[in-house]
């Protein structure tokens, strides 16, 4: 019998770095988070937008926003303009 | 109670502190260099006069030949409010300061300590200090006391109880709101003229026709949202200045100044083991004539929080090309400190890990947590815009 040449736990087992997470925002009218899983935003740092793959079925769409909390935690968050939700995510 | 105090026209009173004789004649604030030409606030000989604040220069001046202009001095501003702000602060107040001429505070907690809200408000008035025309309102609701002490006169405190919030509201003008102007006209081509008019609308109607926007002013028609007043933590008091003995516009030379006042700020004892997250750099600028020579002062929140006098000058160099005078002082502020231990370090310093202990402690929590705890990661698209495209951890089984 001949093996498979793919190391088939390896396909198994191996992930995204940087997955986002969902999170808790609360935003304000503008649309800037205000809290993040609970914890007020101190400094809102950067905000850009990701528009990629729009040829494709699963187009991408998303506002990030770099903020600090009150807790000295620097993060990042981004909303999902196609299915909505807020997330967070290293590595952005 | 919320209580809000107001100085309307801050800039232009922080200004004049220069130029005290101009308080009474018509003045302006003049345009900011490079932004749009509208006049700032005015004093009120130029309003008696029929100059209006956000007016256009060539309009205010057709209206009054005999306007003086006065530089916008934001440093001196900035300086005044913070002053004013520790002065509140001093007397017991927690400040939440929401822009200059603005701040807000909670009174429950210092009620007891001044016997009452009014003895409190009063404490604050005074802490304000009178030359300032500084007025007070105090309602249940941060939007309620906004607008009562945008009505009430110089040294008069407001105060508007819960079950009259609708009552006092109804009356006053849209231009309360935190509305853009074509919105105030969209709302008037409509007969909406009062905040009582836009508060009786469906809210659901309102977000239709104007959006979050409007949703937001209609909510706020209705007395606003019952959020708390959180006190400011008070910046950090670091700051270092170079005086030339004259006045300086070649950049080199100010890049070079720069390095050096970045540098003294750096070593300055109560910065020890604390990294710079906030930083403002400031300058007094040439005279450019028609007053003393005004201000300007810009702010920066730096990436990473550091204490490299290196970064902490390329990333504020590129502000000096914004200066629009030759400079008599540069000044740096430290405005924001981390804690000592606000800063992750590596946990293994760069150079320093020894491969085949490392090998062992992988071993070890690859034996005590099972396979495939241990991975490596592999980049698969490290051009993406996509953050988890780039990268995949996959076992590492070795």
């Amino acid at each position: 019998m001949v093996a498979d040449s793919r190391d088939a736990r390896a396909l198994r087992t191996a992930g995204r770095l940087n997955e986002p997470r969902p999170a808790r925002v609360e935003a304000g009218f503008d649309g800037t988070p205000l809290q993040v899983n609970h914890v007020a935003v101190a400094v809102l740092r950067e905000e850009w937008r990701v528009l990629d793959r729009w040829w494709t079925e699963e187009p991408v769409s998303r506002r990030y926003f770099e903020v600090v909390l009150e807790t000295g935690e620097n993060t990042v968050v981004f909303r999902d303009g196609g299915a909505g939700g807020w997330f967070t995510q290293r590595g952005a | 109670m919320i209580a809000c105090l107001s100085i309307p026209g801050f800039e232009l009173k922080a200004a004049l502190r220069r130029q005290p004789s101009l308080a009474t004649r018509p003045a302006a604030l003049a345009p900011e260099a490079g932004g749009e030409p509208l006049v700032g606030p005015v004093t009120a000989a130029a309003a008696a006069a029929g100059v209006v604040p956000r007016m256009r220069l060539g309009e205010a001046l057709a209206t009054c030949p005999q306007l003086v202009l006065v530089d916008p001095d934001p440093a001196a501003a900035e300086l005044a409010w913070e002053e004013i702000v520790r002065a509140l602060e001093d007397a017991g107040f927690s400040v939440e300061p929401a822009a200059l001429g603005v701040a807000y505070f909670e009174t429950r907690g210092v009620e007891r300590l001044y016997g009452g809200l009014e003895p409190a408000l009063k404490r604050a008035l005074a802490a304000a200090g009178a030359q300032w025309d500084a007025r007070i309102g105090a309602a249940g609701r941060r939007f309620a006391a906004l607008a009562a002490a945008s009505v009430a006169q110089a040294g008069q405190l407001l105060v508007v109880r819960e079950d009259e919030v609708d009552q006092f509201l109804a009356p006053l003008p849209l231009t309360l709101l935190p509305l853009e102007r074509q919105r105030y006209d969209e709302l008037e081509a409509l007969g909406v003229r009062k905040l009582g008019q836009l508060a009786g609308l469906p809210g659901g109607a309102v977000a239709e026709r104007l959006g979050p926007d409007g949703r937001r002013a209609w909510s706020l028609a209705r007395g606003g949202s019952t959020a708390r007043v959180r006190g400011r933590r008070p910046p950090a008091e670091l700051v270092e200045a170079l005086e030339f003995p004259e006045a300086v516009g070649n950049e080199l030379t100010l890049r070079r100044a720069l390095g050096a006042v970045v540098e003294t700020a750096l070593a300055r004892p109560e910065r020890r083991d604390r990294f710079v997250r906030k930083v403002a750099l400031g300058a007094r600028l040439v005279s450019t004539g028609s007053g003393g020579g005004g201000s300007w002062r810009r702010t920066l929140t730096l990436r990473e929080p550091t204490a490299d006098a290196d970064r902490i000058r390329v990333a504020l160099a590129p502000r000096l090309a914004e200066l629009p005078a030759p400079v008599l002082e540069l000044r740096i502020e430290l405005v924001e400190l981390t804690e000592p231990n606000g800063r992750q370090l590596e946990l293994l310093a760069a150079g320093a890990e020894d491969r085949s202990r490392l090998s062992e402690g992988l071993r070890q929590v690859r034996a005590s947590t099972g396979s495939g705890s241990v991975c490596n990661v592999v980049e698969v698209a490290p051009w993406s815009r996509i953050p988890e495209t780039r990268a995949l951890f996959v076992p590492r089984d070795d």
